[in-house]
């Protein structure tokens, strides 16, 4: 499932307030499992339900590098290759476990020019029935064009 | 204002902050940036920058060559772990020099839970590149009541480098750490 952004993203044409096109992220056992490994993450919370409910949790849940990674590629899926990513701070709330889809959305909250190069920082949510599991935002650059 | 005589756990972790979590020298991560492990992480989360695998594509780009995903950055340096035991050491991947994290495992708090996480990059990883991590912890807070149990909230501080020195980025991360309450006693 991918964004239905035209690529090359074109700095000028963005303004403080725009949206980004949402993306939906089935979350799946197999998501998280796949992301916790592949992240060299192996706590049990992350593969293991027996153990995840018996800390408490629902379910097995998402790490928060497999967090910060499905952000950054939210991000990068609407700027494109040409955007380069500077800073990713999140906020974890609720988890996000399997049979729950991630919605993420995110907004423009500032653009700064400076000689040929846009530093553009975006406030990002990704939610799913617990209400929010990571807020925060992204500073990110673009070639100006 | 930690009061050592209603909470002489919090006391005893106070000699850990502002100083290295774990290691006192950088840990080497256990690969250099390599394709393998990018491949594992694109096709995992279905991240198809083609930056990250396309040398083609990536030489049309400013990067000019393949670079890893920047949400890597923690990636290349988690320890190898230990599988045998690592639920009881509550997902510590190895038996890890004496730190606050082990302290608070030992004293039951053995439940782990982030909460922040700050990501930096001064610039993206090209393949070849070997990093080193060190981690500062920066603070523990008083201890908290919170939805998962009691526990401390531990936040600490790590620094990537690769072998000139160079710092390539930077990462804040916040966990709390907390006491698993049992369901079944709760009812």
């Amino acid at each position: 499932m991918s964004n239905e952004t035209r690529h090359p993203l074109r700095a000028s044409d963005l303004a403080v307030g725009d949206s980004l096109p949402p993306f939906d992220l089935p979350v799946t056992s197999t998501v998280i499992v796949a992301g916790a490994i592949a992240t060299r993450d192996f706590m049990p919370v992350h593969h293991d339900r027996d153990y995840a409910q018996a800390q408490g949790a629902p379910d097995i849940f998402m790490n928060i590098l497999t967090t910060n990674g499905y952000v950054s590629r939210y991000i990068s899926d609407w700027a494109g290759p040409e955007s380069m990513q500077r800073k990713i701070s999140i906020k974890l709330g609720g988890p996000a476990v399997p049979g729950q889809a991630l919605k993420f959305t995110g907004q423009i909250i500032s653009i700064n020019r400076e000689s040929d190069e846009y530093t553009i920082e975006v406030s990002v949510q990704a939610r799913n029935d617990f209400g929010d599991h990571a807020t925060g935002t992204v500073v990110l650059t673009l070639a100006g064009d | 204002m930690t009061d050592e005589q209603t909470d002489p756990l919090r006391a005893k972790l106070e000699r850990y902050i502002g100083k290295p979590l774990g290691s006192t020298t950088p840990t080497e991560a256990p690969d250099k940036v390599n394709l393998p492990m990018i491949r594992h992480w694109v096709d995992a989360l279905d991240d198809r920058n083609p930056i990250y695998l396309d040398s083609e594509a990536a030489a049309t780009t400013r990067y000019g060559e393949i670079v890893a995903p920047p949400a890597m950055l923690q990636t290349w340096t988690m320890p190898r772990p230990v599988i045998e035991g690592i639920a009881e050491r509550g997902g510590a991947p190895n038996t890890s020099t004496e730190n606050a994290i082990g302290a608070l495992d030992k004293a039951g708090y053995s439940g782990s839970l982030a909460t922040n996480s700050e990501l930096e990059f001064e610039r993206y990883l090209k393949v070849g590149e070997q990093l080193h991590s060190m981690i500062m912890l920066e603070s523990i807070s008083e201890q908290k009541s919170t939805a998962f149990g009691l526990g401390y909230f531990v936040t600490w501080v790590t620094t990537y480098t690769n072998d000139q020195d160079e710092v390539v980025g930077r990462q804040m991360f916040r966990v709390l750490k907390f006491k698993p309450a049992n369901p079944k006693d709760n009812s």
